[in-house]
């Protein structure tokens, strides 16, 4: 099987022995195929905060195991864990999070430029990728002088420039019109089919989420349903994650 | 209830307001400190008793300098309260607190936190005055009277000045917050950055910079030719030219780095040069000041520090350290104590016009003396042996002021003549010893026992060289007792000043660091990136403010013999300490920027 994300009961528990303790994630337990596109759904407080920073190295579980490309991330340290993200993971995240002093192409740049890549092989990829996301025009404005969706989609570049393992979106269209979040979403969509990008996406937009292949609901800190769009059509799927959702 | 929430708001963010409120403590200490030294007349009377109307000029100036960047330091310090309380405020409002409310209540915070740090600075201000009085006084030597840490004056204007500023902070915290939208106050960080651009006007303000930057470093260094013109001259085109370096410049280095793209995709290269472009464009006033009184600051160190020179220069002209007429014998224990090297004795006979010594003699004996003499604008002292050839020189060199005083014109005559001389013939000794500077004290001992002994009267004393380096020792102590205050008392204001500038905008710089985190920047490196930019932040104007003082010291070859002489000595003490407010701004700063959700 060609896994990139194995994620083996999973917990983590807030708060010290003794002390009032909060259980966020009770043995979350999922898998993601190379090339698939996968929302997880949930209301707030279910969790799904928790589990993307676990699975984004950002924070580390009080048990369970992460593989991503069969490394176990769970025991990496400090710096094993920064330089982990720098090169395997992507980030989408809902308020765009470019650097407002930087212009597009060094916001874009800047993954490449921490590991050290060589000046003249950055600028190329940052070309193509911008080629590629049609944002070619508005690499040297800055991020103040463009659109909300034209910044999401200098975020995205950022997020791809160096082909990570994994795209993570942390509700990616939260703070877009309807319009700039229907191209985000067809561009994700879009980059998962042509280039198997493997995406991973936390939403509860039903919307959004109807643009992934199968959709995992998280309640309580523990994944329950699985919803697979298998050959609907997106409109279709959308009215079965309302469904699914209206059922709870 | 509000005033509950208030009292949690502050030990939420304890931290952060023990180094706002040791900031304000330390400005209202140094205020104290200035105040009790420039309005002390006894002291100054006392100390600098040769330039009195002088030094109050200059400590008048100073005042008025401490009193301006007291104020702007309020200022920074201010915006740094507003900047963590702002949110605060917010949240209050939301609940749905009266604005009237929330006005007062940020105006009576604002003003019981000035008032309680200026209690304090005051308190800590006479412990200090005494300490760094005393330390001064005995590790250099000075010879200072009169000077105490209490003073009562200067504890009653340091109130009155501190009430008056932080009362009007107190009113324009007020006055803002209740004006600024609700909005704007809870998401002030997320407010657009405006770019500049204007490519010919860079390069013209940089140029006219440099120009006028050159123009006041010329007109320090002619001040033999501008004479008192040159000060204003200088102070208005070095103003003028270290904003105008500031605000164009810098900022074109940084767009010429950043075009560099090998440079700029290197790490966090092209973050640090864009974190420093947006800063340099918000901090080009402070720099300015700062750059200024970081030169301020230094050339008084440096000047205060080489008025000790004087003495030094003083020691060198002359060559016997000790004169006493008559039978030693009296003082036979002391000098042994004294560790002499050398003792010659003449003889010289006086009436009401002349004193007579035979040129023969001193010839004969071998008498040594310091010969003056004027090279490159300076004053050069050599020892000479007095013999035939070199004896028509000794007008010029120090061995009259071997002889009496008051008594009429020195001749020097040949044996023949002095044995004609109708006078008693009386002698005196002359001694030289092993180390001046450590025996002056028991000299001047001496000088008294030979003064208190009822032979006929020599002059003075027994010393000459005892009583004028006491003179130049008086002096040089005064100014340099003063340069330090003043340079002390600058420094910890513009170090403190530039250091609330930084951390006011830590709270807006997070969002910043906690994304380039979670892109997979290591913490190691972030921490590299925040000490290479505030390294800049601290650097640019320190050395702006050297160079200033290398061309300012040139104003002072009108009143001192090397302005230049042991320069390292200021710089270092300088720098030094300047390094210890980086390193705090620095860790305080990553404290802010770097911490957790």
């Amino acid at each position: 099987m060609n896994e990139i994300l194995n994620v083996e009961q999973l917990t983590k528990t807030y708060g010290k022995k003794g002390e009032k303790q909060y259980q966020a994630l009770k043995g979350v337990s999922f898998k993601l195929q190379k090339g698939e596109f996968v929302g997880i759904m949930g209301a707030s407080g279910s969790g799904k905060t928790t589990l993307l920073n676990i699975l984004s190295t950002m924070d580390k579980p009080t048990s369970g195991k992460v593989f991503i490309n069969s490394q176990d991330i769970t025991s990496l340290n400090k710096n094993q864990m920064a330089d982990f993200r720098g090169k395997e993971i992507g980030f989408i995240f809902q308020d765009f999070n470019l650097l407002e002093n930087l212009s597009n192409r060094e916001n874009i740049a800047l993954p490449l430029a921490l590991q050290n890549v060589k000046a003249r092989l950055i600028n190329d990829k940052v070309e193509e990728i911008a080629n590629k996301l049609g944002i070619t025009q508005i690499l040297d404005k800055y991020p103040a002088e463009i659109s909300g969706g034209q910044k999401q989609r200098v975020a995205s570049a950022r997020a791809l420039v160096h082909n990570p393992a994994i795209l993570y979106g942390d509700e990616p269209t939260g703070a877009l019109d309807s319009k700039s979040a229907t191209e985000l979403l067809t561009t994700m969509s879009k980059l998962n089919k042509e280039d198997q990008v493997s995406i991973l996406m936390v939403t509860h937009d039903p919307y959004s989420a109807s643009y992934a292949d199968r959709i995992l609901f998280i309640k309580d800190g523990k994944i329950g349903n699985e919803l697979r769009k298998e050959n609907q059509s997106r409109e279709d799927f959308y009215q079965a994650i309302i469904a699914e959702l209206g059922r709870r | 209830m509000l005033w509950k929430l208030s009292l949690t708001g502050i030990k939420s963010r304890f931290k952060d307001y023990a180094v706002l409120f040791s900031g304000l403590t330390l400005a209202a200490a140094i205020f104290y400190m200035f105040l009790t030294l420039a309005l002390n007349p006894s002291f100054l009377k006392d100390s600098v008793s040769l330039g009195y109307e002088t030094t109050q000029f200059v400590f008048s100036f100073g005042l008025v300098l401490l009193a301006i960047i007291t104020l702007v330091y309020i200022i920074y310090a201010n915006s740094f309260l507003l900047s963590m309380r702002k949110r605060d405020y917010g949240t209050y409002m939301m609940l749905g607190a009266k604005n009237r409310k929330i006005s007062r209540l940020i105006f009576v915070e604002t003003l019981v936190i000035g008032i309680l740090a200026t209690l304090l600075g005051i308190v800590i201000g006479i412990g200090l005055t005494q300490v760094i009085s005393n330390l001064l006084i005995s590790q250099l030597g000075l010879v200072i009277h009169h000077f105490v840490g209490f003073y009562f004056p200067a504890v009653l204007w340091t109130i009155i000045f501190f009430a008056i500023l932080f009362f009007l902070a107190a009113s324009w915290n007020s006055l803002k917050l209740t004006k600024s939208s609700l909005i704007s106050l809870l998401h002030e960080d997320q407010q657009p950055v405006h770019i500049m651009r204007h490519k010919g006007l860079l390069l013209f303000k940089a140029i006219a910079g440099l120009v006028l930057l050159a123009v006041g470093y010329w007109a320090m260094s002619t001040v033999q030719m501008l004479n008192l013109t040159s000060i204003p001259l200088a102070l208005v085109t070095i103003v003028a030219g270290s904003y105008l370096i500031f605000a164009s410049f810098f900022t074109a280095t940084i767009d010429l780095l950043r075009k560099n793209s090998n440079y700029t995709f290197k790490g966090l290269h092209a973050f640090s040069l864009g974190q420093l472009k947006f800063r340099i464009n918000a901090y080009n006033r402070i720099l300015t000041i700062v750059s200024l009184l970081f030169a301020l600051a230094l050339g008084a160190i440096t000047v205060g520090l080489n008025f000790n020179n004087l003495t030094a220069q003083n020691l060198e002209s002359q060559y016997y350290d000790i004169v006493i007429p008559g039978d030693t014998k009296p003082y036979k224990a002391e000098l042994k104590q004294l560790g002499v090297t050398d003792s010659k004795s003449f003889s010289f006979k006086n009436n009401n016009a002349h004193v007579y010594v035979s040129k023969d003699e001193i010839i004969r004996k071998g008498f040594k003396a310091k010969l003056f003499s004027v090279k490159n604008g300076q004053a050069h002292y050599t020892e000479i042996t007095l013999n035939q050839k070199n004896f028509a020189k000794i007008y010029s060199t120090d061995f009259d002021t071997n002889l009496p005083r008051g008594y009429g014109e020195v001749t020097y005559v040949s044996d023949a003549k002095f044995k004609q001389v109708k006078a008693p013939t009386r002698t005196a000794t002359v001694y030289k010893v092993a180390d001046f500077l450590k025996n002056w004290k028991a000299i001047s001992k001496l000088e008294k026992k030979t003064l208190n002994a009822k032979t006929e009267r020599y002059w003075n004393g027994a010393s000459p060289k005892v009583f004028n380096h006491q003179a130049a020792m008086t002096l040089a102590s005064g100014f340099e007792f003063m340069g330090f205050f003043l340079g002390l008392a600058f420094l910890a204001m513009l170090a403190s000043t530039l250091m609330f500038k930084v951390l006011s905008g830590a709270s807006g710089d997070r969002p910043r660091y906690q994304m380039l985190w979670k892109i997979g920047t290591r913490t190691k490196l972030l921490k590299q990136s925040i000490a290479k930019e505030i390294g800049i932040l601290f650097a640019l104007p320190a050395a702006l403010g050297i160079i200033d003082v290398l061309f300012g010291l040139q104003f002072f070859k009108l009143l001192l013999p090397d302005p230049y002489d042991k320069i390292w000595i200021p710089f270092t003490i300088f720098i030094v300490l300047y390094l210890l407010y980086y390193l705090l701004t620095v860790k305080l700063y990553e404290g802010i920027v770097l911490k957790k959700d």
